[in-house]
């Protein structure tokens, strides 16, 4: 028998029973082919090494749940196409898929807290004169929770009653404001307000006749960390959000469940007494506990003192927008069925325009209050 | 928008449950494998993560309702994107390697040899043949010599020619790394 070829002396180690007897016989008795078949063998092992570096098993259902939501928004793309509306090709961030009312929730919840976390890194002024939108999945809530040590707070949720405190892992929060009220009119909420109001000439279809205006006083809040947050204890951020006007508007059938909701209001400020920014913004994102990806959105946004980010829920769609020149975030849920907008005016007013309309109604709204 | 256009999206939706489930069926046998064919490549998990998040994406469109055809080719389409990111990273990298990264300084002596060694061993596979280096990567990430020859569109017979060429090639490499 002539010699072994090589590929056949490689695969003898790997499938020896796709191999024939006879080059088992052959090798038996052949030094030359023994020789190079160590020598293979010897580099075989060689890359098995190099390449079998550590394998960290990877989360089969987080995975899927991003590559549903990527597969969800590129068919409602193509929907979109066939409808002939489709405009430039959408800057969206992908994140995994919730309900809608999930996402709601999410928001209003990722709103509070993030608010207290941008409060936190900041050391003189905040005073935000644009809007970029942050991802907050249900595990960076569920890691924000523990890490803060809020377990089952009433300031994850929102503060529950108008004035109160709470501990959490690096020391308390402390909060005040008046209690909602209602207004007859616009002329009344703008007045209890101190600032002007604008609502849209034109609703979509769908949407009836404003149901209620309420008006939320200015809520003051402060954090103060203790001795065991290390390089910033002592320090305290108050964060100062509203007054804020909100309208809301029913259904055109006349039913009770509102379809569209406007809210303004003074942007939020913040004031630090103690720890310099960099101080307390390196704290809080080296902490363990905190999602890398999260600390790095944080990291991205830039200058804090002047960026108001928008927590977007997991399942929600987000792009960048201009709403009377102003840049803003667009959010919608993964069904396009409900939608809202925020943007700062550049004169200090924030607003924010949402409601059971797809995205394309709810810009035609907010364009028209700036 | 009108409430028949919404109500036609939502049907559109609907009707594509089943075929989903197909997907998400595929998706959850295949999802491991893929990334850690493409992390044996790029190196991180997050990276895999990305690459194998375009394989299966592409499939999608691509295996319409048969996605149990697409098991190979989501495997070699794993190999060859993650080393079309890791071309691009050798092209960043000789741009970046005189500018030290203090952001990933090791603190420990074996984490700085094993990151070392990963490193070097991505900068060679940048450097191979692309045949050679999918090849290895197929091989190594545990594909069946079978399935590689299928992947690559040669004879079984020859894969073993193929491997034994490109793990020469990459021991050559290393050894030319390591001296330089």
């Amino acid at each position: 028998m002539r010699h072994v070829a090589d590929g056949i002396l490689r695969r003898l180690d790997d499938e020896p029973l796709a191999i024939p007897d006879r080059v088992a016989d052959h090798l038996a008795g052949c030094g030359r082919c023994s020789a190079r078949r160590a020598r293979i063998a010897h580099d075989s092992e060689h890359a098995a090494r190099l390449l079998s570096a550590p394998q960290l098993v990877p989360d089969t259902d987080v995975a899927w749940a991003r590559l549903r939501r990527e597969l969800h928004r590129s068919s409602e793309e193509r929907a979109e196409r066939r409808r002939g509306t489709a405009r430039a090709a959408r800057r969206a961030h992908r994140f995994p898929s919730v309900s809608l009312r999930a996402g709601l929730i999410m928001g209003a919840v990722g709103i509070v807290v993030a608010g207290t976390a941008v409060a936190a890194t900041l050391t003189t002024i905040f005073a935000p004169t644009h809007v970029v939108p942050v991802s907050l999945s249900q595990s960076d809530l569920r890691a924000i929770t523990a890490f803060a040590g809020l377990g089952d707070s009433p300031v994850l949720g929102g503060f529950a009653t108008p004035s109160g405190s709470s501990t959490f892992r690096f020391g308390t929060i402390k909060w005040s404001s008046g209690v909602p009220t209602p207004a007859s009119s616009l002329a009344e909420a703008t007045a209890e307000a101190g600032f002007p109001v604008s609502l849209p000439a034109h609703l979509p279809a769908g949407v009836g006749a404003v149901q209620r205006f309420m008006v939320q006083p200015r809520v003051t809040a402060t954090v103060t960390f203790d001795s065991t947050a290390r390089g910033v204890g002592g320090s305290s951020v108050t964060l100062v959000a509203g007054p804020a006007v909100l309208t809301r508007y029913a259904g055109a059938s006349g039913t009770d469940v509102p379809t569209l909701e406007v809210v303004t209001m003074r942007r939020p400020t913040a004031v630090s007494a103690g720890a310099t920014l960099s101080q307390i913004e390196a704290f809080l994102l080296t902490q363990p506990g905190v999602p890398p990806q999260l600390a790095e959105e944080v990291r991205l946004l830039g200058d804090l003192r002047t960026t108001l980010p928008v927590p977007v829920p997991a399942g929600a769609s987000v792009r960048s927008v201009r709403v009377g020149g102003w840049p803003g975030v667009l959010v919608a849920d993964g069904a396009n069925a409900a939608a809202g907008v925020v943007w700062e005016d550049g004169r200090g007013t924030l607003h924010l325009v949402g409601g059971i309309l797809d995205s394309h109604d709810v810009l035609d709204v907010a364009n028209q209050l700036s | 928008m009108g409430l028949r256009a919404r109500h036609q999206e939502l049907s559109e939706c609907l009707d594509g449950t089943s075929d989903l489930a197909d997907f998400e069926t595929f998706f959850r046998d295949n999802h491991r494998v893929v990334v850690r064919l493409a992390q044996s490549v790029v190196g991180d998990v997050q990276g895999a993560q990305d690459v194998a998040q375009e394989v299966f994406l592409a499939a999608y469109h691509r295996f319409p309702g048969a996605y149990e055809q697409a098991a190979g080719w989501v495997r070699v389409a794993a190999v060859h994107t993650a080393l079309n990111v890791l071309r691009g990273e050798r092209r960043r990298d000789k741009r970046q390697r005189l500018v030290p990264d203090a952001g990933s300084l090791p603190s420990i002596e074996d984490t700085v040899i094993d990151r070392e060694a990963r490193a070097e061993v991505r900068r060679v596979l940048a450097r191979l043949p692309r045949r050679s280096a999918a090849v290895l990567v197929m091989r190594h990430g545990g594909m069946s010599y079978a399935e590689i020859a299928q992947a690559l569109g040669v004879k079984v017979g020859n894969v073993g020619t193929l491997l034994r060429r490109s793990e020469s090639e990459l021991r050559k490499e290393i050894d030319r790394e390591t001296r330089s």
